[in-house]
């Protein structure tokens, strides 16, 4: 008798306290998903498509007729039944992994003190068990570039996967760029100073002259590697920089900013440069198209940031980048928790002029590229990762996206974590 | 003329600081001061003018004023032929004088003062319990005579002001003193003039109040103590100064500082529910809600500081200057034209003029605006004098008044005018030094050298004032267009001339010419020095030429303004010169999400006239010609969206400086001018409940208003809506986030005591009144009237079902908790805002009959929501609860439809269950669903049209209607943002060109526009000063 209250006792803490799924194995079968109306990440649409993948890697991709089935007898066969079959979507900046409640100081991990922080990575602090990442898959979002926080030069990310029993399982590209918040020219007045007006940043030229300093310094010190004796580990950091190994993130907002700072990595010989936040990118097309510089736009789910701005400026913006050539991922900056919206942000950009298949591309494709993984993953290509997300409806728009299967690198992972587990706990309770 | 005016030079060269009674160190020398002054333009009062007049003082008073009266004997005569007199000016806004007490340490910070706040005042004495009410503060008691201060105040005219020291909320009494030179027992004129009241707190460090609200609750509640200490006076054991200073002032006018044109409309609410009558200082922006200021009936102090222009080199910089700043800039000077025009009574200041130099030259602006010399006259006489009930003895030139006029050489409203003397109770102050001076004109320069004698073939040109003449020497011969620069220094009588000629010129000796010397009679005469070396005279003689002229035509012409755009409602961008207006409208043929019956008419129509919904159904037919057609179809009509939990549109959120605050409303904060309310006009969001935040267990009373875009802040309001205000528990209430806090309560075990102690003292206060009311006339009379409280008055209308509660709330514990406390004291909560939790404890919830406002998806931001989950409305839904979406944010509130949108992916609701998330639940949690909230007939015509779904990403609001006026169309938001940039370009072109110079010129710079949140709390301070 005992021993079944501690089973029940057994299975029910199990419950309560796995809220976060339990990693899959790999991929052991070939599997083809048809019946589907494939949208494969780099603009083409199989209206009636399929997809295989085996070993974690896609095999075939396309047009789908009842024949196809019968050379596939060894796959796992999964009718979709007009389903849509979509790339794993890539959220290029967040802190997943790195925080759980943001207002506790104990569970977060992605500002280290100091600010010239180049050896700083996130690659072992990410922590796959973390309750968030079950909110992000739910709605498509596979993989993430984990990017420090802080000041100045801030340190490493690394491309992670949403699944993984530990973070070594989970990486996906390891200390692939080194992040740079550009120091601000002004700086919003404090709220309670009653003042409204914005305060210059006296400091800006002795900030910047600090980076300056360091990229002189860690380049000279590339230049005579080898031949130095004595290790130093934040000038060291920047060799694969140099190397043309690691990209350079630059944080910055305001035309100045963006025109500063990439004049300055660019005198310093560094021109593998992607502009994250950009969200004055409105006013600075010219010198974006000029240098060929990727964006990672900011959260579009913001007001203007001036009042005469067309009201649906941020809304528009990844439309009027676009429409110049401009290669432009989204990010859904702001609060991590809300993070997980990301689809929608390109489904506001299709309302405000992206094509669709553009839109997508947006939060998979072009992401992969500027992350510099479009070789493995970003789209439904044969040959790359099988990281596939399968949705009932339109995966861009809240109304229709019902996401059903996701598979990463061709594991088909467990969409639910605790959020779902309470809402079944609760139903059943009010359904009595 | 002017010979005589150089002898009063000599008549009253130094002060005479003596008085009565006063012991004397020398021998007594008392003056009459009795003098005639003639043949001038006297400007009796501001309509009045007397050519040629005669105007008597002595002793400092006015003994006579007219045309043809006998000037007693002997007394010294001015001719003042072709001169001006005028009555002096007055000013009733300054702190002229005032000695400040000694500043408070400001060396706790803001965020020790949060962590450990000041709950009373630290003032010794039996005086408020709040720093910021100190009536009895007499300005008068701290008056020192400022040389400096009142020297430049005469130089622009004036001869008196009222001075009090500009602190606090209620600042004490102020002062009249003229400006005459002497010592603080001769310059009162009176000693308590007026009562100054402001909404900011000043150099309290108290934390009560932190916001605006807190500020005018507590200016009320004072008032009303006032009124409760007299009526029970000698009742009561208690003593209170402050209180009885208020009773002991009441006659005085009381005089009132506000920040922009909404607080003028504030201070006139205000006025009316304490029953005074407030003359209010504004900020010279007062054109810009005129209509508004019109209706209050206030008299107006107003200050003429108008804004510099910004450098506008730089094109992408010039994005950061508001359109609000670019066109008051161009606007600003017309305000006094808009006063005049709407037949409002109004003073100037002379307050918040950084350089005073400035007050003449804007009042002449003025004056080329539009405004009448003689209204802008009488704001500087006749009506402070007036509004101080001092129009008996000063503001005009009139016998027995005081002596305060000032004579200039010409009409004031004249830039080249010049103000001579400036008489302040019959004493004689230096301004100009006459006329006799001017330098300005051309004159010969003739050389004595030893071997170059007698040059004559120089012209001296002098121009620009007498203080600060500039000079060049030009050469008489026509083939010679000789120009020199050349310095001329005037260090008063000694006058310095310097220039270099160079080689080659015929006659002249070359070489560097240093001249010293005097001005007498035309003339400039001395000796200098020739290239350092020979010792030269010289002389320069004024001729007649007409040289000057064409300059001084050229100056005049620069100054006419052309085209000065148009006043916008509201006052930034996106507003519009005419407010929208009602019309019959028929909606055809569009997809009706009625959310009535089946909630969805696949094709129909809607007939919209006088604001309301008339008619809904299947091709209504009508046969009028006057109506405007809308196609809807293939489009999507909807209810207008209504947000439960917004913070937009307001002048701050929090007064969290005590645990209850039920006495604060946010009506008093709302800010009709915010750019946001057209933004989410234009995401469909036609109704909000601008709540306070959750700093505290009980918080303000909410504002419920409609975005009628354009309209001033009480025009928002929506009409006999119910009231309700905003409870919080939790984190934010035991202020979680602070390291430490002293204030009460610490734990949700404090914050359930916060409510049954509130309560408690609500049913004590009731029955104290109740008990007070039923005693019979004469029981009355002895007994102690019992004191109005609005906090408990807030408290005893929830008890009694007239104020319902929206309280913020996330775990199921504490959501339960006030459910509990609510059915002790026998009412109901109506809504749980936030309620992230909601789902866990909704048959509960449904029982009790609470409803519920929530986020869709918000999780995780503080460990309070760790638990939240979207599928949280859908399962309150489920349970019965009514059930809302809201935003808290003012972006979010613009996607209000994708986030009800949301619950279809989380909880699989219907999409008519969806849409009712954010229209018709959130108006029945409003108490508002007889009016709003549906497609109903008899209902507010608040409607979007969309020309999507309205629950997906891909749908846009085409049109929003509120009350049936179409406040947002796509279309007209193409030519609206057209016509942003076409303002903007003209006024930056304008400003291109005015004649500041760069050193003149502000530099534009972002300005801040924060988004408020429940939690955001923060101190509010004076922000008067520019």
């Amino acid at each position: 008798m005992n021993k079944i209250y501690f089973l029940i006792f057994f299975f029910i803490s199990q419950i309560i306290f796995s809220q976060v799924p339990e990693p899959v194995s790999e991929q052991d079968k070939a599997i083809i998903l048809y019946n589907a109306e494939v949208h494969v990440g780099d603009g083409t649409i199989f209206k009636n498509g399929y997809v295989c993948f085996d070993s974690g890697k896609i095999t075939h991709v396309g047009d789908f007729d009842d024949l196809i089935l019968s050379d596939f007898q060894d796959h796992l066969q999964i009718d979709l039944n007009k389903k849509l079959i979509y790339p794993g979507l890539i959220l290029p900046i967040s802190k997943v992994g790195l925080e759980e409640i943001s207002a506790i100081r104990a569970t977060l991990d992605h500002t280290e003190i100091g600010d010239i922080n180049s050896n700083i990575r996130t690659l072992t602090s990410y922590n796959t068990d973390s309750e968030m990442i079950p909110t992000f898959r739910y709605n498509g979002i596979l993989l993430s570039q984990v990017a420090p926080d802080g000041d100045l030069i801030t340190g490493n990310s690394s491309v992670m996967m949403m699944e993984g029993w530990n973070w070594e399982d989970a990486a996906y590209k390891v200390d692939n760029g080194i992040h740079v918040k550009w120091p601000r020219k002004t700086y919003p007045p404090s709220r309670w100073s009653g003042s409204t007006e914005f305060r210059v940043n006296s400091n800006y030229k002795s900030t910047v002259d600090k980076i300056h300093k360091f990229l002189i310094d860690s380049r000279s010190y590339y230049n005579r590697r080898g031949s130095i004796d004595e290790n130093n580990l934040k000038l060291e950091a920047m060799s694969d920089v140099f190397s043309g190994k690691k990209k350079v993130y630059i944080h910055a907002n305001s035309r100045e900013q963006i025109i500063e700072s990439v004049q300055t990595f660019k005198r310093h010989g560094i021109n593998d440069l992607v502009i994250v936040g950009a969200n004055d990118a409105y006013y600075t097309i010219d010198f974006i198209k000029e240098n060929n510089l990727p964006i990672l736009l900011n959260n579009i789910h913001r007001t203007p940031s001036r009042n005469h701005e067309d009201i649906d400026l941020p809304y528009k913006l990844p439309y009027l980048l676009y429409k110049e050539g401009v290669l432009v991922g989204l990010t859904a900056s702001g609060s991590l928790h809300s993070q997980r919206n990301l689809p929608f942000l390109a489904g506001t950009s299709v309302a405000y002029g992206v094509p669709k298949e553009e839109a997508l591309k947006m939060i998979s494709y072009n992401t992969a590229k500027i992350l510099g993984i479009d070789d493995v993953t970003g789209s439904l290509e044969v040959g790359k990762d099988a990281n596939i997300v399968v949705s009932k409806g339109d995966i861009l728009d809240m109304r229709t996206s019902q996401i059903v299967h996701a598979f990463i690198t061709g594991r088909e992972i467990n969409l639910d974590g605790k959020q779902q587990i309470l809402y079944d706990r609760f139903k059943r309770k009010y359904s009595e | 003329m002017r010979y005589i005016l150089s002898l009063l030079l000599f008549i009253s060269p130094f002060l005479t600081f003596s008085q009565e009674g006063f012991p004397l160190n020398g021998v007594e020398d008392v003056r009459d001061n009795h003098y005639a002054f003639t043949n001038a333009n006297i400007i009796v009062d501001y309509n009045t003018k007397i050519e040629n007049g005669t105007l008597i003082i002595k002793n400092g008073i006015i003994t006579n004023v007219g045309k043809d009266i006998t000037i007693p004997e002997g007394i010294r005569k001015f001719d003042l032929s072709g001169n001006y007199i005028y009555p002096s000016f007055i000013d009733l806004y300054t702190n002229y004088a005032i000695v400040e007490n000694k500043s408070r340490s400001s060396s706790s910070g803001w965020m020790s003062s949060y962590n450990n706040p000041q709950m009373l005042s630290n003032k010794d004495g039996a005086f408020s319990w709040n720093e910021s009410i100190r009536p009895e503060y007499n300005s008068v008691e701290n008056i020192k005579f400022d040389q400096k201060k009142s020297n430049d105040l005469r130089k622009e005219g004036f001869g008196s002001v009222v001075s009090h020291n500009m602190d606090g909320i209620m600042r004490g009494t102020g002062t009249f003193v003229s400006l005459a030179n002497d010592v603080e027992q001769n310059i009162i004129l009176r000693e308590k003039a007026s009562n100054h009241f402001s909404f900011m707190k000043g150099s309290s460090r108290q934390r009560y109040p932190s916001s605006l609200m807190g500020a005018v609750a507590l200016m009320k509640q004072s008032f009303f103590d006032a009124e409760w200490y007299k009526a029970n006076s000698g009742k009561l054991s208690q003593t209170n100064l402050s209180l009885s200073s208020i009773n002991d002032n009441k006659g005085l006018p009381k005089i009132i500082e506000v920040s922009d044109k909404l607080r003028v409309l504030l201070a006139q609410k205000i006025e009316k529910e304490v029953g005074v009558k407030f003359l209010i200082k504004g900020q010279g922006d007062e054109y810009q809600r005129i209509i508004e200021i019109k209706e209050g009936n206030s008299d107006l102090i107003i200050p003429i500081n108008y804004p510099k222009p910004y450098n506008v080199d730089d094109p992408f910089k010039n994005k950061d200057i508001l359109l609000s700043q670019l066109k008051h800039w161009e606007m600003a000077p017309s305000n006094p034209y808009f006063l005049e025009k709407n037949g409002i009574n109004f003073s100037i200041t002379s307050h918040g003029i950084k350089n005073l130099s400035d007050f003449r030259k804007n009042l002449i602006k003025s004056h080329e605006r539009g405004a009448s010399k003689s209204t802008l006259l009488k704001a500087l006489t006749y009506n402070p004098s007036k509004f101080i009930n001092m129009d008996h003895k000063i503001g005009s030139l009139k016998e027995s008044f005081i002596a305060n006029f000032f004579i200039s050489d010409g009409d004031i409203f004249s830039r080249e005018t010049k103000i001579l003397s400036n008489w302040a109770q019959g004493k004689w102050h230096r301004v100009a030094d006459s006329n006799i001076n001017d330098y300005e004109g051309n004159y010969s320069l003739v050389f004595d050298t030893e071997d170059n004698k007698k040059i004559a073939s120089l012209i001296l040109n002098v121009t620009g004032s007498k203080d600060n003449p500039s000079a060049s020497i030009l050469s008489v011969s026509k083939s010679d267009s000789l120009r020199i620069k050349t310095k001329i220094i005037v260090d008063d009588e000694n006058i310095n001339i310097s220039f270099n000629i160079p080689k080659g010129k015929s006659g002249i000796t070359s070489g560097e010419y240093k001249l010293s010397g005097y001005f007498s009679k035309d003339r400039f005469l001395g000796k200098g020095t020739l290239n350092n070396f020979d010792w030269i005279d010289w002389v320069a003689t004024k001729n007649d030429s007409q040289l000057m002229d064409q300059d001084t035509n050229k100056k005049q012409n620069i100054k006419k303004d052309i085209g000065i755009g148009k006043v916008i409602y509201p006052f930034v961008e996106y507003g519009t010169e005419t407010l929208k207006s009602q019309q019959k409208i028929l909606i055809r043929g569009a997809k009706l999400w009625t959310l009535e019956g089946d909630g969805i008419i696949e094709k129909g129509d809607v007939l919209i006239e006088n604001g309301k919904i008339v008619d809904v159904g299947e091709e209504i037919s009508i046969n009028e010609k006057n109506i405007k057609i809308i196609d809807g179809n293939g489009m999507h009509l909807t209810p207008g969206i209504i947000d439960e939990h917004s913070h937009i549109a307001l002048f701050g959120v929090n007064e969290g400086s005590q645990s209850n605050t039920a006495e604060v409303r946010i009506k008093d904060v709302v800010n009709s001018e915010d750019v946001n309310i057209y933004r989410q006009l234009a995401g469909g969001v036609t109704t909000s409940q601008l709540l306070h935040g959750s700093a505290n267990a009980i918080g303000g009373q909410s504002a419920i208003v409609k975005f009628r875009w354009g309209s001033s802040p009480e025009d928002m309001i929506i009409e006999e809506a119910d009231e309700y205000i905003k409870f919080a528990l939790g984190e934010n209430v035991k202020r979680s986030r602070a390291p430490s806090s002293t204030r009460f309560p610490d734990t949700r075990m404090g914050v359930e005591q916060v409510y049954i102690d509130a309560f408690n003292r609500a049913r004590i206060y009731e029955n104290k009144w109740k008990k007070y009311n039923s005693l019979t006339k004469k029981e009355k009379l002895s007994a102690i009237i019992p004191r109005k409280d609005i906090e408990l008055d807030a408290l005893s209308q929830i008890l009694n079902g007239k104020m319902h509660i929206t309280c913020h709330s996330y775990v199921q514990s504490e959501i339960n908790m006030l459910m509990k406390v609510a059915e002790k004291f026998d009412f109901k909560v109506n809504t749980f805002t936030h309620i992230l939790e909601g789902y866990k404890v909704a048959d509960i919830m449904a029982r009790h009959g609470a409803g519920a406002g929530s986020f869709s998806d918000w999780w995780a931001y503080k460990n309070e929501v760790k638990e939240a989950i979207p599928y949280n409305a859908a399962l309150m839904s489920q349970a019965g609860v009514v059930t809302s979406i809201n935003s808290d944010s003012r972006e979010m509130a613009r996607r209000l439809n994708q986030e009800a949108g949301k619950s279809i992916k989380y909880g699989n609701m219907s999409e008519v269950e969806a849409m009712k998330l954010v229209t018709l639940n959130p108006a029945k949690l409003l108490n508002l669903d007889h009016r709003i909230g549906s497609i109903k007939i008899g209902k507010d015509a608040d409607l979007v049209l969309w020309n999507d779904n309205p629950l997906s990403i891909y749908s846009k609001p085409l049109k929003t209607l509120v009350d049936g006026k179409i406040y947002y169309d796509i279309e007209e938001d193409e030519i609206l943002r057209e016509e942003i940039k076409r303002e903007r370009a003209r006024i930056i072109s304008k400003m291109k060109n005015s004649n500041t110079p760069m050193g003149g010129r502000r530099k534009p710079i972002k300005t801040a526009h924060f988004e408020l949140h429940c939690e955001d709390e923060y101190d509010y301070q004076s922000t008067s000063e520019n």
